[in-house]
C-alpha cells in the first residue's frame, strides 16, 4: 500500500504534498509508486476534487472517506473549516505488481480485513479517519502561525515530522 | 465549434470553405442533384460526395484519388452546418436537463422524454444515430448471372448489390410505422441494408460438450457459403483488429497529409468538440456497428427480406427466379439452419433501357406479377456505364456503412497499385438510374418490407409473447423448467419445434447448441429484433427481458449476453418512467450480466466492445449525474479489459473526456460539473496518442485539457503541482517535436528545407498568430485580395494582437501553443507547394479559394 497525501487549498494549489508507504505488516514506510505514476498521482487527486466538491454537500461530517476511485488509485477526502481540503491517494500493493486489469478484481475480492488490502473496508476507513483528524490538529497548529496566510504553502518541518507520524502510527 | 473566446467569428465558419476550393467548379451541378434528389439535407448520402479533398502533393502517395478513400473522415466539422448541432449544444446547457440525481438538481422533465425525441439523433456521426442506422432490417440481394453481367457493364463489378446498397442509407422521404398499440410514427431517416445472399455468416461456437456431432448448420456454412465471399468468417481477423485497423489508416494518412501542409507551430487551437464525435471516433462505432455477422445469438443481421432480381435479357425469366427462389430456400447455397427460412421474397425484373424492349419488359412483369404476387417490381435502368462528364451523371457516394474488411482491401488496393493504375473508387451512375433505384426502394420498403414487419411482429406478440406474459405463460415456463412432465402440456404450441435430437431434452438449447428458428426462443428474439429495427422501444425492452430469463435458464450465454445487452439499450432509448435510480439500477445490471456473459463465458470480444460503447454513448445522452458516473464507470472497465488495441485505447479515453465535458455544473461555480475529470482524460488521451506518434490527436487532447483547466474557478488547473505541470509540458513538447520532425522531414523530402530552420524558430511565434488571425478574418482577406504588401502587413498586426490578447485568456495552462490556427483533425487545405508558409504564402492559399470561383 502507496499513499500520496496532499492538502490542497481553495485556488486548486498544493499547500503540502507528502508520499509515504505503509508501516503496517511489516512495511518500511517507503511509497511504492513507480517513477511514471507520480505525475498521474498529481493529476487523479486533482480531478478528484470534482467529486469532492459535489459530495461535500451531502454529508454532514468532515470526513467523506473514500470518495473516487481510479482504475487502481483511490482517495478519502477530509474537508477543512476552511475549504482546504485533505485529500489521500492510497493505492493497494497488488496494483503496482500485477496489471491494472486483475488488481482491480483481487484487491476487492481478497478477503482479509488488514488496511492494506481493502482500501474500503471499515477498518481502512477508520484507520484513514484517525490519521485525517490527527493531521488536522497539526494542521490547526501550524496555520495559527502569525505569520502563515491563506493559501501559503505550509513549509514547517515539524508539521511534516508529525504527519509522517501520524502516517506511521495509522497506516 | 469552438468560438473564439475573444467573441470573434467562430473559425469553423471560415473552415469549409476551404476544402471545397478546388471542388467548387463542380459544385453547382451537385446541389442541383441535391434538389432533385428530394431532400436538401447536407447528410443526404449523396451530398458527402463533395466533401472529398480536392488536391493533396503528397509524395508518399501523390494519387489524387485516394483522398477519396479516406473521405469520411476528412471531413470538415463546419459541413455540418445544416445538422442541428447546435439546437443539441443548447439542450446540453439546458439546467433542467443535466442535474438530475445530483445533490444540485432533482430529475429533469427532458429525461423522461425517448432519446429519439432529442435531436442527437439527426445528427449524422452522431453515436445515437449510428446506432439507428445500424441496427437495421438487413435485406439479402441475390440475382441471377446476366443481372450481374449487366450491372457489371455499368462498373460495378460487386453487382446489384453494390448498386443499391448507398441507396439504402437512406430511404427516401418518410416512413410510417405502426408500432404494437396501432400509433403510427413518421420516420425522416429509415434506412436499410443490403447484403449479399449468404454473406458475412459466423458459425455457431462449438459446444463445449464432446458428445455432441457437427450440426448440419455449422458444415453447411463452413463449405460452401463461408467460402464463397469473403474467405469465410473464422479465417479473417476478429473484427475488432480491422476496425483498428481502418481507422489506424485514416489517421495516418491525415497526419501524413497534415505534415506536408502546416508548419509544426501553426497547429490546432481546436479542442475536443463536445457535441459531435471526433469523425475517427464516428468512423470506429460505425465500423464497429457495420460488420454485424449473420449470427446465431441474434437475427439483426438475418434477412429480413430478399431481392430476388433478373434482367430484361434473361432468356427464360420465370424460370430463372424459380430457381433463383429455390436456391434461397434450399440446395446449396441456403442460408443456415438456425436462420428462419421464411422471410420475404421480392421479385424485381431489371429492365435495360437501352438494349431490351419495355413493351416486351411490361408483358413479362405483368407475368410475374400474376405468377409471384404483389410483391414485384420493374426497375429500368440504363446499362451503360456513366462517366464523370455526362450531362446528367451523378456520383454515387461510398457506401457509409461498408465492412471494416472492405474497407481496408480498397485502401491495400489504393496503396499497392501503382499511382496511375489506381482507379478512382467513385463511380457515377445517371440520374434517371438514381431515381428509378430511389423509387425502387422506397416502394418496397413501404409497401412490402415495413408491412411485412409489422404484421409478423403483431402476429408473434400474439402468438408466442403475450401468451409468455400472461400468468399462464409463467406457470408454463415454471413447469417446463422444474419437471419433464411441463414439455407434453407446452408441446401443443411449440410442437413441430422440439429438436430432432432433443427428444429427452427440456429446453430447446442444449442438443444443438443454438435454437432453432421455429422455437418459441427463437421467434421471440426475431420478434424483439423486429420491434427493435422499427423502433418500438417497449416493446422489445420487454421482449429482451423476457428472454433474458429464459437464455439465463437454459445457459445460452451468448444469447443471454445479447439479449441483455439489447434489452439496456432499448431501456436507455425508450422514454423514462421509472424513477431513474431504479432505471439506473436495471440497467447496470443488464450491463453487468450482458459483460459477464460475453467476457467470461463467451469470450466475445466484438460483443463486449459494442456492448459497453454503445452503453456508454446512451447513458452519456440521457446526462444527468448518475449517469454520465455511471457511463465513465463502463468505459473504464472496458479500458481495464484490455480487449481494444491502442487505437480504440486512445479513441475512449478521448471519449471519456467529451463524457466528463458533457456534464453541466450548477451555478458560478459550477458545482458538479467534471472539468478536472474530463482534463485528465484529455491528458491520458494525448498521453496515448503521443505513444503512437498520433501528433494531431494529441494536439487536441491538449488543448482541450489546458480549455477545461481554464474553465475552472481558479483557472489554475494543476499547474501548481509540480509533477504533473511538468508532465503537460513534456507532453506539449513531444507534440511539437512530432510535428516538427515530420515537417522538416518533409522539408528534405521536397528538397527546400535546411537553413530556414534558424528562422523558423524565429518567427514560429509570428506565424502562430498571423495563422490564428487571418482564418478568422478570411472574409476581410478575400475582399482586399488585390491590396498591396504594406496593408496587408498592417492586416496582420491587428489580427496579431488580437489573438495575442486571446492567448493570454487561453492560456492559463501550462506554456505553449498560444493562439493558433483553426486547423482540425485532418488537413482541410490544399497542400501547399513545399515552401515555408510565409505572410504572402498565407495570403497566397487564403486567396486561392476565389480563384477557382
Amino acid at each position: 500500500m502507496s499513499y500520496y497525501f496532499a492538502i490542497v487549498g481553495t485556488q486548486d494549489n498544493p499547500l503540502f504534498e507528502y508520499e509515504f508507504g505503509t508501516s503496517k505488516q511489516g512495511g518500511d514506510g517507503q511509497p511504492r509508486f513507480s517513477e511514471q505514476s507520480r505525475h498521474l498521482n498529481q493529476l487523479i487527486l486533482h480531478s478528484s476534487l470534482d467529486v469532492v466538491e459535489e459530495v461535500q454537500w451531502t454529508s454532514g461530517q468532515l470526513y467523506m472517506k473514500v470518495v473516487d476511485k481510479f482504475f487502481n488509485n483511490y482517495i478519502s477526502c477530509f474537508v477543512t473549516a476552511g475549504n482546504v481540503k485533505f485529500l489521500l491517494l492510497h493505492q493497494p500493493t497488488t496494483a503496482t505488481a500485477a496489471s491494472a486489469s486483475t488488481a482491480g478484481i483481487t484487491s476487492t475480492t481478497r478477503s482479509s480485513t488488514s488496511i492494506g488490502a481493502n482500501p474500503t473496508s471499515p477498518q481502512t476507513e477508520e484507520a484513514i479517519k484517525s490519521f485525517m483528524t490527527e493531521v488536522y490538529e497539526n494542521y490547526v497548529k501550524a496555520i495559527m502561525s502569525p505569520f502563515y496566510r491563506t493559501n501559503m504553502e505550509i513549509k514547517s518541518p515539524v508539521f511534516r515530522a508529525r504527519v509522517a507520524a501520524a502516517g506511521r502510527k495509522y497506516l | 465549434m469552438q468560438p473564439l473566446e475573444d467573441g470573434g467569428p467562430p473559425i469553423a465558419e471560415s473552415v469549409p470553405s476551404l476544402p471545397m476550393a478546388a471542388s467548387t467548379t463542380r459544385l453547382p451541378k451537385q446541389r442541383h442533384s441535391l434538389a432533385v434528389s428530394s431532400s436538401s439535407d447536407s447528410h443526404h448520402p449523396l451530398a458527402q460526395s463533395d466533401i472529398s479533398l480536392p488536391y493533396r502533393g503528397l509524395e508518399r502517395r501523390s494519387n489524387p484519388s485516394a483522398a477519396s478513400l479516406f473521405a469520411s473522415t476528412l471531413t470538415p466539422p463546419g459541413s455540418r452546418s445544416a445538422s442541428p448541432a447546435p439546437s443539441v449544444g443548447a439542450r446540453f446547457a439546458s439546467p433542467s436537463r443535466t442535474l438530475s440525481g445530483s445533490v444540485f438538481g432533482g430529475a429533469g422533465g427532458f429525461n423522461k422524454a425517448s432519446l429519439l425525441d432529442t435531436g442527437a439523433a439527426d445528427n449524422p456521426g452522431d453515436p445515437l444515430n449510428l446506432i439507428l442506422k445500424s441496427f437495421v432490417p438487413h435485406i439479402a440481394v441475390h440475382g441471377s448471372p446476366d443481372v450481374d453481367d449487366m450491372i457489371r457493364e455499368k462498373g460495378f463489378s460487386g453487382g446489384l448489390w453494390e448498386l443499391l446498397r448507398p441507396f439504402g442509407e437512406r430511404v427516401q422521404g418518410k416512413v410510417t410505422i405502426r408500432d404494437s398499440n396501432g400509433g403510427a410514427r413518421s420516420w425522416e431517416d429509415f434506412s436499410v441494408r443490403f447484403t449479399r445472399f449468404g454473406a458475412g455468416i459466423e458459425d455457431p461456437e462449438p459446444l463445449s460438450g464432446s458428445m455432441r456431432t457437427p450440426s448440419p448448420a455449422t458444415s453447411t456454412s463452413n463449405g460452401s457459403q463461408g467460402g464463397s465471399y469473403f474467405g469465410g468468417p473464422q479465417t479473417r481477423p476478429s473484427l475488432i483488429t480491422q476496425v483498428e485497423a481502418v481507422v489506424n489508416r485514416h489517421l495516418s494518412y491525415a497526419e501524413d497529409a497534415y505534415m506536408g501542409l502546416t508548419r509544426p507551430a501553426t497547429p490546432t487551437r481546436q479542442g475536443l468538440d463536445t457535441d459531435a464525435a471526433s469523425p475517427y471516433y464516428a468512423l470506429y462505432l460505425r465500423r464497429l456497428l457495420s460488420g454485424i455477422p449473420l449470427a446465431t445469438h441474434e437475427s439483426f443481421a438475418h434477412p429480413v427480406a430478399s431481392v430476388i432480381a433478373i434482367s430484361s435479357r434473361n432468356p427464360s425469366p420465370i424460370d430463372a427466379l424459380r430457381k433463383l427462389y429455390l436456391e434461397t430456400s434450399q440446395g446449396e447455397r441456403r442460408l443456415p439452419v438456425w436462420v428462419d427460412g421464411d422471410f420475404l421474397r421480392y421479385y424485381v425484373l431489371i429492365h435495360d433501357e437501352e438494349q431490351s424492349d419495355i413493351t416486351k419488359s411490361m408483358a413479362l412483369f405483368d407475368q410475374m406479377k400474376r405468377n409471384f404476387g404483389l410483391h414485384c417490381h420493374l426497375l429500368r435502368i440504363r446499362s451503360s456505364q456513366s462517366a464523370e462528364t455526362d450531362d446528367d451523371s451523378i456520383p454515387l457516394p461510398r457506401s457509409d456503412w461498408m465492412t471494416p474488411a472492405e474497407e481496408l482491401a480498397d485502401i491495400e488496393r489504393s496503396e499497392s497499385e501503382e499511382e496511375e493504375d489506381f482507379e478512382d473508387p467513385t463511380r457515377y451512375i445517371f440520374e434517371s438510374d438514381a431515381t428509378a433505384i430511389r423509387t425502387f426502394i422506397r416502394e418496397m420498403v413501404t409497401q412490402s418490407v415495413v408491412p411485412t414487419m409489422e404484421r409478423n411482429v403483431s402476429v408473434w406478440n400474439d402468438q408466442v409473447a403475450s401468451r409468455r406474459r400472461g400468468i399462464s405463460g409463467r406457470i408454463m415456463s415454471l413447469s417446463k423448467r422444474w419437471t419433464t412432465f411441463g414439455v407434453g402440456g407446452s408441446s401443443s404450441s411449440r410442437s413441430s419445434s422440439t429438436p430432432a435430437g432433443g427428444a429427452s431434452a427440456n429446453n430447446n438449447y442444449d442438443a444443438l447448441g443454438f435454437y432453432r428458428p421455429d422455437t418459441s426462443e427463437a421467434i421471440m428474439r426475431k420478434l424483439a429484433d423486429y420491434a427493435f429495427m422499427l423502433r418500438d422501444w417497449k416493446l422489445a425492452m420487454s421482449t429482451y427481458d423476457l428472454l433474458r430469463g429464459d437464455f439465463q435458464n437454459d445457459k445460452a450465454w451468448k444469447y443471454h449476453a445479447a439479449a441483455s445487452e439489447m434489452a439496456a439499450l432499448s431501456l436507455l432509448i425508450m422514454p423514462q418512467s421509472m424513477s431513474s435510480k431504479n432505471r439506473l439500477e436495471n440497467i447496470t445490471q443488464m450491463l453487468d450480466q450482458a459483460f459477464y456473459s460475453y467476457h467470461t463465458r463467451c469470450n466475445s470480444a466484438y460483443g463486449v466492445v459494442r456492448c459497453v460503447i454503445l452503453a456508454v454513448e446512451l447513458l452519456r445522452l440521457r446526462g444527468g449525474s448518475g449517469n454520465i458516473d455511471e457511463a465513465v464507470r463502463w468505459g473504464t472497465r472496458l479500458l481495464e479489459s484490455r480487449l481494444m488495441g491502442q487505437v480504440g485505447d486512445a479513441l475512449l479515453k478521448e471519449r471519456m473526456a467529451i463524457c466528463y465535458a458533457s456534464k453541466q455544473g450548477a451555478g458560478s461555480q459550477a458545482w458538479g460539473s467534471r472539468r478536472r475529470k474530463s482534463a485528465l482524460w484529455s491528458v491520458l488521451g494525448a498521453e496515448a496518442w503521443i505513444s503512437q506518434h498520433k501528433y494531431i490527436q494529441a494536439q487536441r487532447c491538449l488543448n482541450e485539457a489546458r480549455k477545461m483547466y481554464s474553465l475552472l474557478p481558479g483557472e489554475q488547473g494543476v499547474q501548481n503541482f509540480a509533477q504533473a505541470s511538468d508532465f503537460m509540458a513534456y507532453l506539449n513538447d513531444q507534440v511539437k517535436e512530432g510535428l516538427r520532425v515530420n515537417y522538416s522531414r518533409r522539408l528534405d523530402m521536397s528538397g527546400v528545407g535546411g537553413g530556414e530552420e534558424e528562422e523558423e524558430d524565429e518567427e514560429e511565434d509570428d506565424d502562430r498568430t498571423i495563422m490564428g488571425g487571418s482564418l478568422t478574418q478570411r472574409d476581410e482577406f478575400q475582399q482586399q485580395q488585390q491590396m498591396d504588401d504594406e496593408e496587408s502587413v498592417e492586416t496582420v498586426d491587428q489580427t496579431q494582437k488580437k489573438s495575442r490578447r486571446t492567448s493570454l485568456i487561453i492560456n492559463t495552462g501550462t506554456g505553449g501553443g498560444g493562439g493558433m490556427g483553426g486547423m482540425e483533425t485532418a488537413p482541410l487545405t490544399p497542400l501547399m507547394p513545399a515552401k515555408l508558409p510565409s505572410v504572402e504564402d498565407n495570403e497566397d492559399y487564403i486567396t486561392s479559394k476565389d480563384g477557382f470561383g
